[in-house]
């Protein structure tokens, strides 16, 4: 599952990305091993925003399909 | 009595409230300048430490990282390590929202481990203590070695204590947070200082290192990546003890309020209508203080030629310098608004959410939704507007983006439209809009939609880019703007546009003056009363009839002729120009619309300025090219003469064609 499938509200745990990401995402704390929760989506679903570590990030989806995460339990 | 003096830089990511505080530190004592190799925009301030000290506050761009991203980036590490000899930076102040502290701790752990004395201010202590967050300062500046501040930027009465302790900054006397190990030392750039980090910094980002790649196996980007995981590591360590972050606030009305501002239908509504509602107000509340100024100085002008004795210096006062001032002045209402209201949308976190509803629609055009950014502050001004560009990652998308801001309306052509829209149409209803109004929006349409298709084109054929670009954007809180700080900008962007387009508009009108009022077999001595030459013997219009032939298709005499020639330099100066043309051979002083409105035209004995003639007019200006200024920073920024010149001709055919088009339907 990669972080593009989430749907608004659900929480996550990162992963590594699969390919290489700007090094500026790690640097916003967006790391793996962290929390993330989906917040909303603009229209056609991209870019995405999600909240990571108290920042809200908007990415595109191009970015959000090649990041991995576990889906926490409810 | 000497007085010392200290360089003092703000570091803090964007949206942290730094330039609330580098506003108060400062207060209206403030410089804006370039950053030496780059047109990113430097502001400093002089502030008052005691006594005896003064410090220059420099406010360095908002960043994430010191590691650049992007040109504009590299500002903040490059004046960190004074790469350009501008002086060292002697303190750092590091600016860190307290709501969302453990990010914003990254990059001045960064600039503490190079060495440089800081200290640390946490603002938005307000909001804090409203989500019951708490941060134990003390025991913060324990660890870190330096002080910690807790402030509201909305109150000042923690100024002298921050300005005491920064005075009495010092080094942390704890360990680097960070230190490079001892394998990558083959990607060491040692610097003077001797300072490790700053050594891992300029080696990372100075070129390639093809050796140091070999020898360690990692690219810059992976080592960047080490780091960002190193330091987050530590960050934490520092914070889990003396910042609570309370989950149990509820948060969720502001991704409430998102998703209705973000939403296909409503948020794409929503900005419609603010943004027709900034363009009606433009028009409404700019036309009163306009017109006040047009015909005050017009009868400051009719006042003072009946006090200055009658010579050389009161003709060159009331029939040159004056009605080029008038250009100027004009224009402030209008800028003033405009970047009042570009303000009041950064400062609110609205803008943000713009760059994400319009990232997807404006892909398709080669753009992304920071560009909107760029086309957003184009109304105001294509020079900042392509200025701002320079925070996109992707260069492709960068060039996309300046080629074509210049179609956006910019506030210079305001007083052309204005002029023309005030002289050609009327001033009723249509279904309750004014219909003036109608069409400024239109023309503001047209110029989205002639940057828009021309995007596209470029985008066909511009070579494609290698790798998918990237688009990150932080979503900042809602915040209510202060006014300090959209007064500020608004006093800083007249400032600007007075001292440097102000002075090449009168200047040029001083010119033209002299030209229009000498001529080859014409040196006229004002010892006699109104003693004017006849305008077709002056030097101006000499030049201006040669070049009529060229325009006479779109409808205009020899005197237009002469006002787009003269305006390439500014916009705003055709209508300074086509006052004094029409001007010069009259006997009394008038505002310039009415000069205008009385103009027959010589074959037909119609009005000159009609609806054929004044859609041409304003089509000419909505594509042209007419800016000499924006000329010189497209070739800057994009680094190429060609690209400038083909926007110039390519513009400039346009213009023509719709001008042509226009004048030969509607007459």
């Amino acid at each position: 599952m990669n972080l593009s499938d989430l749907k608004p509200g659900q929480k996550a745990i990162l992963g590594a990305p699969t390919q290489e990401v700007s090094v500026k995402l790690f640097e916003m704390g967006c790391l793996p091993g962290e929390e993330i929760t989906m917040l909303y989506a603009a229209p056609f679903r991209d870019p995405m925003c999600f909240e990571v570590q108290g920042t809200k990030i908007a990415m595109r989806q191009a970015m959000a399909s090649i990041i991995p995460v576990t889906l926490c339990d409810e | 009595m000497s007085k010392k003096s200290l360089r003092v830089g703000l570091v803090g990511r964007p949206n942290t409230g730094k330039s609330s505080l580098f506003n108060q530190l400062t207060g209206m004592v403030q410089k804006t300048g370039n950053y030496p190799g780059v047109t990113m925009e430097k502001k400093t301030g002089l502030t008052k430490l005691s006594a005896d000290v003064l410090a220059e506050v420099v406010d360095l761009p908002g960043v994430y990282s010191l590691h650049p991203s992007s040109a504009d980036e590299r500002v903040v590490m490059d004046a960190l390590m004074d790469v350009h000899g501008e002086g060292a930076i002697d303190v750092v102040v590091g600016v860190a929202d307290g709501t969302n502290l453990k990010t914003c701790l990254f990059v001045f752990s960064q600039a503490m481990d190079l060495g440089i004395p800081a200290v640390l201010v946490v603002t938005m202590a307000d909001e804090m203590k409203h989500r019951g967050m708490t941060l134990d300062a003390q025991a913060l500046a324990k660890t870190l070695g330096v002080e910690v501040h807790i402030v509201n930027t909305r109150k000042q009465e923690w100024l002298p204590e921050l300005k005491r302790a920064i005075l009495e900054a010092q080094t942390s006397p704890q360990t680097p947070f960070f230190i490079p190990q001892a394998e990558y030392d083959s990607w060491l750039q040692p610097s003077d200082t001797g300072n490790r980090y700053a050594a891992w910094l300029k080696g990372i980002n100075h070129g390639q290192n093809q050796a140091a790649i070999d020898a360690t196996g990692k690219r810059p980007e992976r080592l960047r990546a080490d780091e960002a995981i190193q330091r987050y590591r530590q960050v934490n360590l520092w914070l889990r003890e003396f910042w609570s972050n309370n989950p149990a606030e509820d948060r969720r009305w502001v991704t409430r309020v998102d998703r209705v501002l973000v939403h296909p239908l409503w948020g794409s509504a929503i900005l419609m209508v603010i943004l027709f509602t900034v363009f009606q107000l433009l028009f409404y509340v700019a036309e009163g203080p306009m017109n006040a100024i047009d015909v005050g100085m017009a009868e400051l002008a009719s006042a003072l030629s009946t006090i200055l004795p009658e010579g050389f210096i009161s003709h060159l006062i009331t029939h040159g310098l004056m009605p080029g001032l008038s250009g100027v002045l004009m224009f402030i209402p209008q800028i003033a608004l405009l970047f009042g209201f570009i303000a009041l949308l950064e400062e609110s976190g609205y803008m943000s959410r713009v760059v994400f509803i319009m990232d997807r629609i404006m892909r398709p055009f080669g753009l992304s939704g920071k560009s909107v950014v760029p086309m957003v502050s184009g109304t105001a001004c294509a020079i900042p507007a392509i200025m701002s560009t320079r925070n996109m990652e992707n260069g492709r998308e960068r060039l996309l983006a300046i080629a074509v801001t210049p179609f956006i309306t910019c506030s210079a052509r305001m007083p052309v439209y204005a002029l023309i829209i005030g002289l050609v149409i009327p001033d009723v209803s249509f279904i309750g809009l004014n219909v003036r109004g109608l069409v400024f929006f239109a023309l503001y349409a047209l110029g989205f939609l002639a940057a828009l298709g021309s995007s596209a084109l470029l985008n066909r054929f511009m070579p494609k880019a290698s790798h998918a670009p990237n688009f990150l954007q932080e979503m900042p809180e809602y915040r209510w703007p202060l006014l300090r700080n959209v007064g500020m900008t608004i006093f800083r962007r007249s400032k600007n546009f007075v001292n440097e387009a102000g002075r090449i508009i009168v200047a040029i009108s001083v010119v033209l003056w002299f030209a229009a009022t000498f001529g080859p077999d014409h040196h006229p001595d004002f010892t006699e009363a109104h003693e004017v030459i006849p305008i077709e013997e002056s030097y101006i219009g000499i030049a201006g009839m040669a070049m009529e032939p060229l325009v006479a298709p779109l409808g205009y005499d020899w005197k237009i002729s002469v006002a787009i020639v003269s305006s390439f330099v500014a916009r705003e100066v055709f209508v300074g120009t086509m006052a004094m043309l029409y001007a010069v051979g009259d006997e009394g002083i008038q505002s310039i619309s009415a000069t205008l409105a009385q103009q027959i035209r010589p074959d037909t004995q119609e009005p000159m300025f009609d609806l054929a003639l004044g859609v041409s007019l304003l089509l000419f200006y909505a594509f042209a090219m007419q800016c000499m200024s924006t000329l010189v920073v497209v070739a800057r920024e994009a680094r190429s003469w060609r690209l400038a010149l083909a926007q110039f001709f390519f513009m400039g055919a346009l213009a023509y064609m719709f001008a042509w088009a226009a004048f030969v339907a509607l007459s």
